[in-house]
């Protein structure tokens, strides 16, 4: 004989047991106390098995130095810890018709099935597949000993039998009341059950402290037992059948029969997953929820464990006790069963992080890298302030191959960028580039980047490294719907960029074989070989210092990222990190669309107007703007200056204690020696002085740092 | 191993122009034609392509692309594929793998490719291993 180990008692077990009935032998409840089924639908025999909480002990066997224990008395158990963890196996099968239960309703079904020429596949928790939920697809999901199975289907049926109803009435979370199933399961595996009394509708109560120890019946009797079987006949176990409505599922069998609604509990425990009493029951109705829905989410009746497995017969009696009609079941939801976090997250993954081809080289480096707008961004390489000084004095390399990146051609691509941007574009000259922003069709800004000309009939367009995922999108849906012929083509995976920018940064490009006068100027664009790879070289800035983007194609990124490392060295130069360059392009004024702008950001509320050429007479967003223009201006991106530390981004902004806005950028400016910030004032008129972190600030003229432009022309 | 190890780049050309100029398109020889759509190709190869027939196409070359040949498609399939493969071959199959987007080269001669942006072959090699 094996034994397993109960709350850190070694318990005997015969060949074939579960744990519960292993329990059961022993003359322990297998939880704390409750109507056992022995058949997996209620969970008055859960427990923690080898570390896992929440586990069917009925449905859980016996092996040989198990491990379980009881959960809390009166809480839930905490999560396992890490070994729970760990990742499980998940399968993506497609099966043609399913049978979910091998009994005989489910045997008969999988051989009509067959007969008929489907391609049939049978699940049953017996054999170790159980179903833990259904949803739209259909995708059936199942627990199996592998790990869990995702199975695309084309058919259900559902053949899991009906389910016993347990008791309602005091006394009924003693231990020692089973269903005649479970007693008979116990009986054949040779527990003794000491006295039994058996008993149907005329229960009345249980008597006992921790264990029954009599039975009381309508007619006043009180039988002494030590043990109950309480037959009050079956309720369908057909919850995956309510789970997806928009999945046709077959219900056969027992599981599609009607049954009878025992009566109306009177007193007791309806639903032992939460403990929850008909007096708990009363109160809601009496609160008003006066239907079987809303005493379910007002009471929490039926959303434990067993998902209304034990419930749900009472609970419908009890809704047609009070209101007079007898409501159907309620929407199942996945799973029905616990699962344990490995189960629920298995096949599911996050979005995908990308590496820029930069990616080694900042690792070489030392940089703190973040996932940052879908990518590994370096943060910052141990000392962002040296960074943020070899920008603004030397010169500095940042790693920008994350931008959105695409090219358009075709003989209407003018009219079509006309359309999609808000600003002139037919004006642009062949390698002249121009900033842009994006707007929606109601107004609000979506992006923003640069429009560069390569030829009459081609353009480059560039995105915000968070734009780009959705930049082709709102291209190709709107050239599409225009029926405008141009050519599109992203490129963001396919070129790498790396930012030269400080105000030696035309140096280091004469170092790296650019002639000065070859160089573009301010808002222009060439093809260059820099350090001998062929680049796109465009005259942004973004930092507010003369900016070289060099774009080029991946595989010689590393290359040149190297080569202007090298030939940089004399000058001083350092890579930054985005803490630097959130700082720099803070100083100048530069929002960042989605930090500093919100969903329904017009360019007038971020001071953005010039951007946008209402003598056009389409684009975009052009007559939600025409609309809007006439409502009041009642609310404003603001720049602000304060002593003291910078505070978060994020800080409310107050005016006289009212809170009117949040700060959405902030910086120490070492510079200035004081923070600058950008943050909404959404009341007006605008205050000239707020308060921040309990601190004065004051607003101020954006851009900070050379209002002129001149260094960026450097 | 459900894939070889991703080779860092592929070389090749990225040609978007009209179908019917991609479909009279002459590709150079040795070459491997992915019909990403109808109005983008990308083909793999040293030798750069003649420009078709389309004055607007965009021809360029392309080294976004990582590849790893599979050594077990069903084993893939079930374990990280949640659509359907196509049946035939030789054929283009695109969507997520183990949640990133990808595309599968299938041969006539049952080898298959499996192509992802080099941006993301990090990602997918952990995910797959």
């Amino acid at each position: 004989m094996s034994r397993v180990v109960y709350d850190g008692t070694p318990i005997e077990y015969h060949d074939g047991d579960t744990l519960a009935i292993a329990a059961v032998r022993s003359g322990q409840h297998p939880a704390r106390g409750g109507t056992l089924c022995l058949a997996g639908d209620c969970g008055n025999c859960v427990a923690i098995v080898d570390g896992t909480p929440w586990v069917r002990t009925c449905q859980t066997p016996a092996h040989p130095g198990l491990v379980v224990r009881r959960h809390p008395n009166g809480s839930h158990p905490s999560p396992g810890g890490p070994e729970q963890h760990s990742q499980v196996t998940v399968r993506h099968r497609a099966a043609g018709h399913v049978v979910i239960g091998r009994g005989d309703s489910g045997a008969a079904a999988a051989a009509a099935a067959s007969a008929s020429g489907d391609d049939v596949l049978v699940l049953d928790a017996a054999d170790g597949n159980e179903v833990v939920g259904v949803f739209d697809g259909p995708t059936v999901i199942v627990r199996t000993p592998h790990g869990v199975d995702q199975l695309h289907v084309h058919h259900i049926t559902l053949a899991t039998g009906a389910a016993e109803i347990h008791p309602v009435c005091p006394g009924n979370m003693l231990a020692g009341v089973y269903t005649p199933k479970a007693a008979a399961a116990l009986q054949a595996a040779g527990v003794d059950l000491g006295r039994v009394a058996t008993v149907g509708a005329e229960l009345v109560a249980f008597h006992g402290q921790e264990s029954v120890v009599a039975v009381e019946t309508a007619n006043g009797t009180i039988t002494e037992c030590d043990s109950v079987i309480v037959d009050l006949g079956s309720a369908p176990r057909d919850l995956l059948a309510r789970m997806a409505p928009m999945v046709p599922v077959t219900v056969v069998g027992p599981a599609a029969a009607a049954h009878a609604l025992p009566a109306c509990p009177k007193e007791g425990v309806v639903c032992p997953c939460g403990k929850i009493t008909v007096e708990d029951l009363d109160g809601v109705w009496r609160k008003g929820f006066n239907e079987l829905e809303l005493v379910k989410r007002a009471s929490l009746t039926g959303v434990g464990t067993c998902q209304g497995g034990v419930c749900m017969p009472h609970l419908r009696a009890f809704v047609a006790d009070r209101s007079g009609t007898t409501p159907e079941p309620f929407t199942a939801r996945p799973a029905a069963r616990q699962l344990t976090l490995g189960e629920a997250a298995a096949g599911f993954h996050i979005d995908t992080f990308r590496r820029t081809p930069l990616h080694a080289e900042h690792v070489a480096l030392g940089a703190t890298l973040d996932k940052f707008g879908g990518w590994f961004r370096p943060w910052h390489y141990g000392d962002p302030i040296a960074e943020y000084w070899a920008v603004r004095e030397a010169v500095s390399l940042g790693d920008v191959s994350t931008l959105g990146k695409m090219i358009v051609s075709g003989p209407d691509v003018v009219e079509a960028l006309e359309r999609l941007y808000p600003n002139h574009v037919h004006d642009i000259k062949v390698g002249r580039a121009r900033y842009v922003i994006n707007l929606t069709e109601r107004g609000h800004i979506m992006d923003d980047g640069m429009i560069l000309r390569d030829a009459d009939d081609r353009f480059t367009l560039t995105f915000t490294s968070g734009g780009a995922s959705t930049a082709e999108m709102w291209v190709r849906d709107w050239v599409e719907t225009w029926g405008l012929r141009v050519h599109v083509l992203d490129r963001t995976v396919s070129h790498g960029a790396i930012n030269v920018t400080g105000p030696l940064a035309g140096e280091l490009l004469r170092r790296a074989g650019v002639a000065e006068e070859d160089r573009p100027k301010f808002l222009q664009h060439r093809r260059l070989d820099v350090a001998g790879v062929p680049c796109h070289v465009m005259r942004l800035s973004f930092t507010g210092e003369a900016s070289f983007e060099l774009h080029h194609q991946i595989d010689r990124s590393a290359e040149l990222w190297q080569a202007l490392m090298h030939l940089g060295a004399p000058l001083g130069i350092k890579p930054h990190g985005l803490q630097a360059l959130f700082g720099l392009r803070c100083e100048k004024g530069h929002i960042i669309v989605g930090q500093d702008t919100e969903l329904d950001s017009s360019p007038r509320r971020v001071n953005m107007d010039w951007a946008v050429k209402l003598d056009k007479p389409a684009f975009v967003g052009r007559e939600a703007l025409l609309r809007t223009a006439k409502l009041p201006d009642e609310r404003r991106l603001f720049g602000f200056r304060m002593e003291g530390p910078a505070p978060l981004e994020g800080s409310v902004i107050r005016v006289g204690g009212d809170v009117v806005g949040h700060v959405t950028s902030s910086w120490n400016s070492p510079l200035f020696g004081h923070a600058v910030l950008m943050g909404w004032q959404k009341r007006m008129p605008h205050a000239d002085v707020v308060e921040i972190d309990g601190r004065e600030a004051h607003v101020s003229e954006v851009p900070f740092y050379d209002p002129e432009g001149a260094r960026a022309r450097l | 191993m459900l894939v070889s190890e991703f080779t860092d780049h592929v070389a090749g050309w990225r040609i978007i122009a009209t179908p019917a100029a991609l479909d009279a398109a002459p590709w150079p020889a040795g070459s491997h034609v992915v019909r990403i759509s109808p109005d983008d190709a990308f083909v793999i190869g040293a030798t750069k392509p003649a420009v078709p027939a389309d004055a607007h196409a965009i021809v360029t070359s392309e080294a976004g692309f990582s590849m790893a040949i599979v050594h077990d498609l069903a084993a893939l399939a079930e374990q990280h594929i949640e659509w359907q493969l196509p049946a035939a071959r030789p054929a283009l199959a695109q969507g997520q793998i183990a949640g990133v987007p990808a595309k599968l080269v299938l041969h006539t001669d049952g080898t298959t490719q499996l192509l992802v942006a080099s941006a993301a072959r990090h990602e997918l090699q952990e995910r797959l291993s």
